[in-house]
């Protein structure tokens, strides 16, 4: 017997392909050629993306943070050796 | 080297040194500077780089692959130089330069400084160092390695920005401000060292080592406020080019050089004039612009979210209406199909009684007109028999009286009766009346009626 193949994991959906993919739906949406199971489902695709840019947003929206490499590598080098 | 004589603080040697002295240092200098000006006046080739004009002079060094030398010019010499006409000295070139060595002794307040002292000047040819740069450039693009780079997803909104410049520099300061107004503010993480002299080739290529495995940056930019193509000889190095090359995170390069394009440029992910730009190139979009966007987006889609909730809540109702509307609908087909079937013999009807109304006019009309015909037909008969009866009585009385007349009047003319008066009429024999005397004696023989009888006659030709 065969092996089942492996299933290729999706790779992480990126904030442009997710913006982009936002603005396909609401698109489809306004176009009002939608049904509404097709509406329902688009909707809750939306809200799913919409999330997820977001969060993206939200990362680099907080406080910028300012490391210093040569203190983050001694620290980790210490971490490391201790 | 004339030996300077000994001062009078000679009590302050090191004791128990061999050797003389000590010396005041101004004497020492201005000793030294003799001698070295003593040395022969030569002419010296080099590629000519870090070429820095001032006031009173124009500073410069000459270098090869194992040494270098740093030069200076007077001013009017330089003048002089470029007044000759050609391509005017520059950075990079092959030199010739004439003069000799000399020292500036310094004072209490200025450093003394080595410099061979250049009274004349001629282009010997396009440099080595940009002969070799385009040499290095040709195989790293041969080797494939300008495309790596450019092949990597670069992240529209990179979460954590590796940044390596100089420390003290200006585009620190530029890379930050144009990430704030992209409305970014995210992770940087600081990669500083040296962009500019020997050093600094090894420590990019640390740097980038290190933000790459422990930093985990999503990109990295390499960036300084420009400078001469000597000073960003370091962003020509083959071990940080191969290194940018390989690397799995792409690179931002931003060398700041507008008319030499460094190999680092070549085989970075993007290269960019100015650090402002490769701080708009790492992030690819205005954050707050993108967060409105993304309300904008939000509120749309509950709109239409709301919508679709409240037409699902519709349904039952609309799906009562439809099924009334489609009976109504059967219903006025089945009508109108009713309809259109009698159709059919409702015209043929009609058509029927039109014509058996055309037929009884028909009957009426010929009634009436052969009755009209037969009254007048009946008038013509009355009046043709009255006019027959008015005839007939003519016949019978009218009638004779005329003929009598006539027959009166005839006989007055009849020849007979004039013969009964006596006279004769002649004839020829064939019985044709003759008028003549003429026609009789033509005849001959004669007939001569009277009125009882016929006598034959003969005419004498005497």
């Amino acid at each position: 017997m065969s092996e089942p193949e492996q299933q290729t994991p999706q790779p992480p959906l990126t904030y442009e392909a997710a913006s982009a993919r936002v603005e396909e739906i609401i698109r489809r949406l306004d176009s009002g050629e939608a049904s509404l199971n097709e509406t329902l489902a688009l909707v809750k695709e939306g809200k799913g993306l919409i999330e997820l840019c977001a969060s993206e947003l939200g990362a680099v929206g907080n406080a910028l943070e300012e490391l210093r490499l040569d203190e983050l590598v001694s620290r980790l080098e210490s971490e490391a050796a201790g | 080297m004339a030996r300077p004589s000994p001062s009078a603080s000679s009590t302050l040697a090191i004791p128990e040194s061999p050797l003389a002295g000590p010396f005041p240092v101004g004497e020492y200098s201005s000793a030294l500077r003799s001698k070295l000006r003593s040395f022969a006046r030569v002419q010296i080739v080099g590629e000519l780089v870090n070429l820095r004009p001032s006031r009173t002079r124009v500073y410069f060094e000459l270098r090869d692959a194992s040494g270098a030398l740093p030069c200076a010019a007077w001013r009017d010499d330089w003048e002089r130089i470029l007044a000759r006409g050609g391509e005017a000295p520059c950075e990079g070139m092959q030199v010739v330069v004439a003069g000799g060595c000399d020292y500036y002794a310094g004072s209490a307040t200025s450093s003394p400084g080595f410099s061979f002292s250049v009274s004349d000047l001629r282009i010997a040819g396009a440099g080595d160092l940009l002969a070799r740069i385009d040499r290095l450039r040709k195989q790293l693009d041969a080797e494939g390695l300008c495309e790596p780079q450019k092949l990597l997803a670069r992240p529209l909104v990179p979460r954590s920005i590796g940044v390596i410049t100089g420390e003290q520099g200006k585009a620190r300061d530029d890379v930050l401000a144009a990430l704030g107004r992209r409305g970014w503010a995210g992770r940087i993480v600081w990669g500083f060292a040296p962009v500019q002299d020997r050093h600094a080739a090894p420590a990019i290529v640390r740097a980038l080592g290190d933000l790459a495995g422990f930093a985990q940056v999503d990109v990295v930019i390499v960036a300084r406020g420009g400078g001469s193509l000597a000073d960003l000889l370091c962003f020509c190095d083959e071990t940080l080019c191969r290194t940018v090359a390989l690397l799995g995170v792409p690179v931002i390069a931003s060398v700041g050089h507008h008319t030499d394009r460094t190999l680092l440029d070549d085989v970075a992910a993007v290269s960019c004039s100015t650090p402002t730009h490769a701080a708009e190139a790492a992030v690819g979009i205005d954050c707050g612009r993108a967060r409105g966007d993304l309300a904008e987006a939000a509120r749309r889609l509950r709109d239409h979210s709301g919508r679709a909730m409240r037409a699902r809540a519709e349904l039952p109702r609309a799906a009562t209406r439809l099924r009334e509307n489609s009976r109504r609908a059967v219903l006025t087909r089945a009508r109108l199909l009713a309809t259109l079937s009698r159709a059919p013999s409702a015209h043929l009807e009609r058509q029927r009684t039109r014509l058996h109304q055309q037929l009884r006019e028909i009957r009426a009309g010929s009634h009436r007109r052969i009755d009209g015909e037969h009254a007048v037909t009946t008038r013509r008969a009355l009046v043709l028999e009255r006019k027959a009866d008015a005839s007939l009585l003519d016949c019978r009385e009218r009638r004779p009286r005329e003929l009598a007349q006539l027959a009166l009047a005839l006989a007055a003319h009849d020849p007979q009766r004039t013969l009964e008066r006596g006279y004769a009429l002649i004839e020829s024999p064939d019985g044709t009346a003759l008028t003549s005397a003429a026609a009789a004696r033509e005849a001959e023989r004669l007939r001569v009626r009277f009125a009882d009888g016929v006598v034959p006659a003969q005419v004498d030709q005497r």
